[in-house]
């Protein structure tokens, strides 16, 4: 008696299990049919799943809000996740999935490591969802959809005409002395900047026009592990003990905004005149600088843009439409060309703070 | 021979561990003369002797506290976490509530207090592993850094960036150099001066074996060429610099912490309880009162460290404080400590995090590369322990005694009796 009802029970058990991993699969289900684009579109009460990586930059900070908010007026559920510090591609790998799991039509991905999310893109893809890479490409996987992002090598470039026009404005010719900073070695994003920038140097540097006292011109050398402020500190002190005991320094070539103001504090232990220094990001602190006459130029790469642009593809993508890009053949991830949407970055400095924050209204206070 | 013996006294009382002190000393004399040569000079010039004792100094102090809880058998892996929890709420004490400075250090101090109240308790008195209850601290703190701090980097006002990075101030007439670090550096000479004959005073009085005068007259010479060289070079940076505030915060601190470990019953007491924790516990040592003190003092000293830097750096942010338990856990070991507990100091963990600061900044003048940067320092790790646990293995370590060992063999040659037993 007592057998028969427990056979029972797990024969029901069993049904019940397979049932409900029948329909799960079959909800996943027409693999290869969902390529992007679905003309059909989904539900608008939708779950969208945005992981972002850790909370260590303000911008990351407020693109969560953002989407929290921005996802929520458009009429969707959303499902924002942010990954630990230091366990973010770990975190963010699990986190994909369980979005996968809770059924999401559309995931942004701000990838900690673009090369290190392919399995959980696939996952998600081979379950139907769209993906979208989010200011960071994701890598080496053919399951990524689209690619939204400010035109980093433009970044550069208009970090080398800054430091170009900042050193002019203060000594009109040249031969001017300086010195170059490039990001993290571990982040795709430092190589594009950098290159950028020395797209715009590199000329000026063979014909004279800038002398790197250090000759340190390899990124591998000028490079700041772990975009740490104190390891770019550290290293200008380097430079300036080393290479300007009697030289002028006119300029320094700072990726972003944070290593700026390192690099500025070394400059002024050292008890120097502050170079002309570029940057990156518009923080709260540099914007501050440059209103002081510190830090010469930033760059303004308004989040607010980026994660509107985000949601305007995600509802692209639950009308059905077509999703609007405007660059579909530089953006290779060594597996396929991801279509993009690039929004061009706006150089500030003094001179035109005021107006490019004028809808910041974080910012916008200290530009008065 | 007992020449050779007397020589060895000038480093100390001629022990093994002082020995084994004195062979990490002269791989940082080769590192610093090394990329002294190699960077015509620069090394050591006013300037970059100034930056390294700043770049390194809240490391360093971070390694005095560290050389403890790894004596008294622990380890402490939550200092970076902590550090960059107390910078945060420094700054931010003092950015948004307008807390004045002064204040705001106390509180800071008196946050690392509770901070290490709470990670003592654990370790001594429920008995977890200090692995454990710092690897939950490591992200327990690091959590709330970034809960508090929200990713923002939070401003430093002046006054306290002038108290914790700054200089002495130049007062006094104008001999060219800066006259209070002129006059610390009299004051060491003095005071090493005043040691040794009080050393030799309280021998002769006890009727303790003497080393010849020569030796003590020899020690005095050199430490006070050393001290003096030191002196100019710190007191003749550019005007408006000295020896900076931070590394004579770490002085003190390492004069204090060096007593306390060789000659308080506090400090004995931790010897003990890293060496054989159950024979401590016999002959009457509260281990547990010093394990929790212990892990107490490493989080006071993290949040010093933490505030240290918000000076340094002007601001507090969100990458504060990643990695440094592991360059003050390397620094011990290359100092000389032992895994197992027991073994340790403060002054050769200081000589560790200088063999590493030395070697960084040497290879950042040089222009090479962070990534091998990297790879050097972790062979130089990986060699400066190896060396110390293969000597232990086989014999006893002494650079004196190697060089001498040819002579006893020869000894041995010449047909005078050794004792072989």
């Amino acid at each position: 008696m007592f057998r028969k009802t427990a056979l029972a029970t797990v024969a029901i058990a069993a049904a019940a299990a397979l049932t409900l991993a029948g329909c799960s699969s079959r909800d996943a289900g027409t693999p290869g049919s969902s390529s992007s684009g679905d003309a059909a579109g989904f539900a608008k009460d939708s779950l969208i799943g945005v992981a972002l990586p850790s909370k260590t930059s303000e911008n990351w900070v407020l693109a969560g809000d953002l989407f929290t908010n921005g996802l929520k007026d458009a009429g969707f559920k959303s499902d924002v996740q942010y990954a630990g510090a230091s366990t973010t591609v770990q975190d963010q790998q699990a986190q994909i999935q369980s979005m996968v799991t809770k059924g999401a039509k559309v995931i942004i991905i701000g990838a900690a490591d673009g090369s290190q999310l392919g399995p959980q893109v696939k996952a998600a893809k081979d379950a139907g969802v769209t993906v979208i890479a989010y200011d960071r490409l994701i890598l080496n996987t053919e399951d990524v959809d689209y690619y939204v992002a400010y035109d980093n090598f433009k970044v550069g470039e208009l970090q080398g005409e800054a430091l170009l026009d900042g050193m002019k404005a203060k000594k009109a010719d040249g031969p001017y002395n300086v010195e170059l900073f490039s990001g993290s070695s571990d982040d795709a994003n430092s190589k594009v900047f950098f290159d950028g920038a020395m797209s715009v140097l590199q000329p000026k540097i063979d014909d004279g026009t800038l002398k790197v006292v250090s000759g340190q011109t390899d990124i591998k050398q000028t490079a700041t592990a772990g975009w740490k402020a104190e390891n770019a500190q550290n290293r200008m002190d380097s430079l300036l003990a080393a290479n300007y005991a009697s030289n002028e320094l006119d300029g320094v070539l700072s990726p972003n905004d944070t290593l700026a103001r390192a690099i500025i504090a070394s400059a002024k232990a050292a008890g120097k005149p502050i170079p002309v220094v570029t940057g990156q990001d518009s923080e709260v602190e540099s914007v501050k600088s440059i209103m002081a006459g510190e830090q010469y130029s930033t760059i303004n790469k308004d989040t607010r843009n980026l994660v509107k642009q985000a949601i305007e593809m995600t509802k692209e993508l639950q009308e059905g439409k077509k999703v609007t890009t405007n660059n579909d053949k530089d953006y290779d991830n060594g597996k396929k060309i991801v279509p993009a949407y690039l929004l061009p970055p706006v150089i500030v400095t003094k001179a035109n703070a005021a107006e490019a924050y004028a809808n910041d209204p974080t910012l916008a206070p200290l530009t008065k | 021979m007992s020449g050779i013996k007397d020589l060895k006294k000038i480093f100390g009382n001629g022990n093994t561990s002082s020995l084994r002190q004195l062979g990490i000393l002269v791989s940082l004399v080769i590192i610093i003369l090394l990329f002294n040569g190699l960077t015509d000079g620069l090394t050591i010039s006013p300037t970059n002797l100034i930056n390294v004792v700043q770049q390194n100094s809240y490391i360093l102090i971070l390694a005095i506290g560290m050389v403890m809880v790894i004596i008294a058998g622990h380890i402490d892996l939550s200092v970076g976490s902590i550090a960059a929890f107390t910078g945060i709420i420094v700054a931010k004490l003092m950015n948004d509530f307008h807390v004045p400075w002064g204040l705001a250090i106390v509180a800071g101090l008196v946050l690392g207090l509770i901070i290490g109240a709470w990670q003592g308790f654990w370790v001594a008195y429920v008995g977890i592993p200090a692995f454990i209850v710092t690897l939950a601290g490591m992200m327990l703190f690091r959590g709330l850094n970034q809960f508090v701090g929200n990713a923002d980097s939070v401003p430093v006002p002046d006054g306290y960036q002038a108290l914790l990075s700054g200089y002495l101030p130049e007062v006094g007439p104008d001999t060219g150099y800066n006259n209070l670090t002129l006059l610390l550096g009299i004051i060491a000479i003095a005071a090493v001066i005043w040691r040794e004959v009080r050393a030799r005073r309280t021998a002769v009085r006890t009727g303790a074996e003497l080393a010849p005068i020569w030796v003590a007259i020899l020690r005095l010479v050199l430490l006070i060429a050393i001290i003096a060289f030191a002196t100019f070079m710190f007191a003749g940076g550019r005007v408006g610099t000295s020896f900076p505030n931070s590394g004579i915060i770490l002085v003190l601190l390492v004069l204090i912490y060096s007593f306390v470990t060789r000659r308080t019953i506090v400090g004995r007491h931790i010897y003990a309880v890293g060496g054989n924790k159950r024979a401590a516990e016999l002959s009457g040592v509260k281990a547990k009162r010093i394990n929790f003190l212990v892990m107490m003092n490493m989080s006071m000293l993290a949040s010093l460290a933490g505030m240290l830097y918000i000076a340094r750096a002007g601001a507090s942010g969100p990458q504060d404080g990643i990695n440094w338990e592991l360059d003050a856990i390397a620094a011990v070991f290359i100092g000389g400590a032992a895994v197992a507990g027991g073994i340790g100091t403060v002054p050769g963990s200081i000589i560790g995090g200088l063999v590493m600061a030395f070697l960084n900044n040497g290879l950042q003048l040089l222009g090479v590369g962070s990534d091998k940067v990297l790879m050097i320092k972790g062979l130089v790790l990986l060699a400066a322990v190896a060396i110390d646990v293969i000597n232990k293995n086989s014999g006893r370590f002494s650079v004196i005694g190697a060089l001498t060992a040819r002579r006893n063999k020869s000894g041995d040659e010449l047909g005078i009796p050794v004792n072989k037993s």
